[in-house]
């Protein structure tokens, strides 16, 4: 049991590292680390504007953050203002729209 | 007169020839005005900025619980003999009596000279049970000696008036338990048996050794019944008990500090207070059942009931995004207690990055930990840490101290981190695993690690998930199964009466101990209704040899998690519908519940010794804790979030 156990962590983490450096190797999306200055839900609550203020260049940065997780998380008040958040999008239209929208990892 | 009208034309025309010149000069000072109004509102601006970016609030977060917890418990015990009685009456009989032996030089062959009782005095420490100089002068000077006496005064001449027929009934009136039969091999292995043949007169010996073998044997029953035979006097026999506390009151205080020090770089601290209502010491719940509820420790301050004092459970820093990727490493007094799953029965957030799975490892380790959460769509919130904790600095290394520092080391391996699915895969391996942590005060007296006894690894997969919109409320559940695998080494415990790595019994030592492997499982529901009540239900199974590191695990009795039966909880969460004001999670709430163990082996929660089936247990059989059958809790809450 615990060589199984150990096979599966192991494929776990190549998985994980082959994952991460595949898809950053490949992928052209735009990230930032950044500060939220605003969330602003829509009142359909499908959908938000959050104002990320980026921590390096102070440039404020708008996102569309559609997806359901993360929309779960403003309404109940896990993301919040001046929550720290790693934050991947794509430029659509004009348009910021989050891919990922996490808050920064570490503990 | 004309001079005097051209006078007074010009008198006339200079001010409107001079109002641009005069209008002109107001703008630039208006202008020059503006500018440096607006220079000033800048500057303001500013100085707004700076001083709101230094706020408090900016870069300080202050939060923290409240919990008073009330519980009624009672408890199940089948009939043993307790060790360290015994062995104090073994003690008080070659000290003192008829049969004592200190003070006297004994044998007719080699001899014993045996300290005297103030001299066995004189080797104890204050606080502790036995030293290890008390343990060699009773297994090395009075045990043998004792057993010389016996093997002389009563023994053999019993043997000489017994037919053949006679010792047959005697061997099958008189067998000796399991563990009876392990004490004379342990006694005959560290060479006592053969110490007290050596002690006799070479003509005794030699009788002994003509005698066939059922007369040998029968002496050998003889001297273990004659110390700790039911008829000897010296077993502390204790009955089945049904231990009660009918009103447990404790309070709880939790203070969370987390400051942003600089860009990606945040402190944190806790500071537990928990204590019992009208005490200032542990003594109400470390009570001796359980190997996690003897006394406090280390990691388990704050976390078990004792004292009024708020402690640090946590402290430690973290850097975040280190070369602008999603790594982090943080040291310190790390957040490695109430990991998932035990967010859900706690009504706490999920703990995000930290903690490690519940059914594992509760417990507040001193270490640090490196951390890589991968930006990968595919696996929202995926991520990995290695974590790494010392269980015990066995300080300077001289002739006197060569114990080794207990670690940990364990990797983490999130794939997946959302509301809906959570999974989760651990390994942990804990090193130089001591036989008893740093106590005072406790059954055993002031206890501290004497010996490394091997080192136990860990495995654990699990998965939590939240179902919205499930009916009216929200439906959350989780399974979770562990493994442990212990390596023993050679070493074993003189204090806990020569036990090691989960093998052996008191004073029955096993001589080739093996890798014992334990599994356990952990599964659980929580429905949310609309109305902020929560109602879950938790079961948990441990195997004989489950072995589990969560003895600061919110249990009173002892660390359900750790248990080698089975752990029934359901409860019942009523948040009351207020608005938060210190935090958008604060949040205040009823909690009652009910646990109900069923213990099939002993040993729960301790490495040390070899399980024993509860209900194979022996009113002679000697152990170092009372063996529990059942235990019950019910208890309830009245908790703040702030």
């Amino acid at each position: 049991m615990k060589k199984t156990i150990s096979l599966i962590m192991f494929v776990c983490t190549v998985a994980l590292l082959t994952f991460s450096f595949t898809l950053n190797a490949s992928a052209e999306e735009l990230k930032m680390v950044g500060t939220v200055t605003k969330i602003e839900l829509a009142a359909d609550g499908n959908s938000a504007i959050a104002l990320l203020k980026d921590t390096k260049t102070g440039v404020e940065v708008t996102i569309l953050v559609s997806d359901e997780l993360t929309l779960d998380k403003f309404k109940d008040k896990r993301i919040v203002v001046d929550d720290e958040i790693r934050c991947k999008y794509d430029n659509e239209s004009g348009k910021n729209v989050s891919k990922i929208f996490k808050k920064t990892a570490g503990c | 007169m004309r001079k005097i009208a051209l006078n007074l034309l010009l008198a006339a025309l200079l001010p409107v020839l001079s109002a641009p010149l005069s209008a002109t000069a107001a703008d630039d000072q208006l202008q020059m005005k503006i500018e440096q109004l607006s220079k000033e509102v800048e500057l303001l601006k500013g100085q707004v900025k700076k001083v709101d970016d230094k706020s408090l609030g900016r870069w300080l977060t202050i939060g923290g619980d409240y919990r008073f917890r009330v519980d009624s418990l009672r408890g199940e015990t089948v009939p043993y003999s307790n060790a360290i009685g015994t062995m104090q009456n073994l003690v008080g009989g070659f000290t003192v009596g008829p049969n004592a032996v200190a003070g006297l030089t004994t044998g007719a062959n080699a001899t014993i000279a045996n300290p005297s009782a103030a001299a066995f005095i004189m080797q104890g420490k204050s606080g502790t049970l036995f030293t290890p100089a008390q343990f060699d002068t009773i297994l090395g000077k009075y045990m043998p000696s004792a057993m010389y006496n016996g093997f002389i005064t009563n023994i053999m001449p019993a043997l000489g008036g017994m037919t053949p027929a006679q010792v047959t009934g005697y061997l099958q009136a008189n067998a000796l338990t399991a563990q009876q039969s392990s004490i004379l091999s342990t006694l005959t292995n560290k060479g006592i048996m053969n110490t007290v043949m050596s002690m006799m007169t070479p003509a005794n010996q030699t009788a002994f050794a003509s005698m066939p073998p059922a007369y040998q044997q029968a002496a050998m029953v003889m001297a273990m019944q004659g110390f700790l035979g039911a008829p000897s006097g010296n077993l502390a026999s204790k009955p089945a008990e049904k231990p009660r506390n009918e009103t447990l009151y404790t309070n709880k205080f939790g203070l969370d500090l987390n400051a942003k020090a600089t860009q990606n770089v945040t402190a944190h601290a806790k500071l537990n207070m928990y204590k019992t209502f009208g005490s200032q010491s542990d003594s109400a719940v470390n009570s001796g059942y359980f190997a996690d509820r003897v006394g406090v420790f280390d990691g388990t301050i704050g976390h078990v009931p004792s004292e009024g004092l708020l402690n640090v459970d946590r402290a430690f820093a973290t850097w975040s995004n280190i070369l602008d990727q999603p790594l982090w490493f943080s040291v310190g007094r790390r957040p490695s207690t109430n990991g998932a799953p035990s967010n859900l029965r706690m009504n706490t957030e999920r703990p995000g990055n930290g903690g490690t799975p519940a059914l594992l490892v509760d417990y507040a380790f001193d270490g640090m930990t490196v951390g890589y959460a991968p930006d990968i769509e595919a696996l929202p919130g995926a991520y990995t840490k290695l974590c790494y904790g010392r269980g015990f600095d066995s300080g300077i290394q001289t002739s006197g101290n060569s114990i080794k520092d207990t670690d940990m080391l364990g990797l983490a391996i999130i794939p997946v981190d959302t509301d809906p699915l959570r999974i989760w895969l651990q390994w942990n391996r804990g090193f130089e695993i001591f036989d008893f942590p740093v106590m005072n005060n406790t059954l055993f007296g002031n206890t501290a690690p004497a010996v490394n006894l091997g080192s136990i690894d860990w495995y654990g997969a699990g998965a939590m998930t939240t179902i919205k919109r499930f009916g009216p409320g929200t439906l959350n559940f989780f399974a979770d199964f562990g493994l442990s695998v212990t390596h023993p080494n050679n070493n074993v415990s003189a204090n806990a009466g020569f036990q090691g790595l989960m093998s052996g019994e008191f004073f029955a030592q096993d001589f080739a101990p093996k890798d014992r492997t334990g599994w356990a499982t952990y599964a659980g529901v929580r429905y949310d209704l609309p109305s902020k009540t929560r109602i879950g239900f938790e079961f948990n199974h441990g195997s004989k040899y489950w072995i589990t590191f969560a003895p600061s695990a919110d249990d009173i009795w002892t660390s359900k998690v750790g248990t080698r039966g089975n752990v029934y909880e359901p409860y019942i969460i009523q948040e009351l519908d207020l608005k938060p004001i210190s935090s958008h999670l604060s949040k205040v709430f009823f909690k009652i519940g009910y646990q109900y163990y069923d213990f099939d082996y002993t040993g729960s929660n301790n490495w040390v010794g070899a399980p024993v089936k509860i209900s194979s247990i022996q009113q002679s059989d000697l152990l170092l804790m009372a063996p529990m059958k059942k235990a019950y809790d019910i208890y309830a809450t009245f908790e703040v979030k702030f």
